[in-house]
């Protein structure tokens, strides 16, 4: 049930999927990878639209380098973890959901304990490797995926439904080679929101879901483009585990 | 074959039909930076194309 202020707040956005859709939004728990330029985008959009519990996790301290995209950190938080940085943003934003900061490395040997409780994982990461585990999590656990990604004015996105789709590794079967990638501050907004978007549509059912389709966003010829992909028979990841994967539900089916 | 190159050109190839593997080494294309579509559809290297296929070849990102 939506208290009067919550009422209030979502007044526009239950206008798109009723105060049933919005009480599914404050029932999700999700998980944020990581705080950066994709995280900042992600976490902002979440929280304002009112997921209920946001888990945001990040092991880097904010840097004046970081603040050209990075909206969720202000001058002010030079030198303070981006988690908790993350955190004061986010609890100012909508004082109604729970936030929970973490300050912690993701690896493969805390991510299954750091994914404990969250029904949705949110890609802000920055580094292939990481995606990887977040892919494997995914199917693991059969919670949904949210993929994005970005460099300079590209940038590109994906939704992972375990059982349902083909996975992160099928898409991208290798990591590319690590480099220092330009970053420009829209094109994280672009990609973060459309994430956000992703995530809106599965929790409260609607619309049609990115599920084997690889948006990929063209900022200097402002144009948007999409691809179609399937399960890869021979996956490394996903083509022992998809077939377990069968009985997975929706959310906002619930 | 047609084929769209990551810079947006576009580049005829006559030959006989060649895994994605192959075609992307004879066109000087690191295979772990790019993803390849093949009539719309991305593909795995494996998978062979020529004749009046259509390649797509992005650079796709991983920043965040």
């Amino acid at each position: 049930m939506l208290s009067e202020e919550e009422t209030r707040r979502y007044a526009r956005q239950t206008l798109l999927f009723g105060e049933e859709g919005q009480e599914k939004l404050k029932r999700s728990s999700v998980f944020i990878a990581g705080a950066g330029g994709l995280g900042s985008a992600i976490a902002f959009y979440m929280a304002a639209a009112g997921f209920g519990r946001i888990r945001i996790v990040d092991c880097d301290a904010v840097d004046l380098s970081n603040l050209n995209r990075q909206i969720l950190h202000a001058q002010i938080d030079l030198g303070r973890a981006k988690a908790l940085s993350a955190y004061d943003a986010l609890s100012g934003i909508n004082p109604e959901i729970e936030v929970e900061a973490v300050v912690e490395r993701i690896s493969q040997d805390n991510i299954k304990e750091l994914l404990q409780g969250c029904d949705l994982i949110m890609d802000g990461m920055d580094n292939f490797p990481v995606r990887y585990l977040l892919n494997r999590a995914a199917l693991e656990s059969e919670r949904p995926l949210f993929h994005g990604a970005i460099s300079g004015y590209q940038g590109q996105a994906t939704t992972i439904i375990p059982g349902r789709t083909a996975c992160l590794s099928c898409l991208f079967p290798r990591a590319p080679p690590p480099a220092t990638f330009p970053a420009l501050g829209s094109t994280c907004g672009v990609i973060g929101s459309i994430e956000v978007t992703e995530a809106v549509k599965y929790v409260t059912g609607k619309g049609r879901l990115l599920e084997n389709r690889l948006l990929l966003w063209d900022g200097l010829d402002s144009r948007l483009e999409e691809m179609a992909y399937e399960p890869n028979a021979s996956c490394r990841e996903c083509s022992d585990v998809s077939a377990k994967a069968v009985g997975f539900t929706q959310i906002g089916q619930r | 074959m047609m084929v769209s190159l990551p810079d947006g050109s576009r580049k005829e190839m006559a030959q006989e039909r060649a895994s994605i593997e192959e075609i992307l080494r004879m066109l000087d294309i690191n295979p772990e930076e790019v993803i390849v579509a093949k009539n719309g559809r991305i593909v795995p290297e494996d998978e062979t194309a020529g004749g009046c296929d259509e390649l797509k070849i992005v650079r796709f990102v991983h920043g965040g």
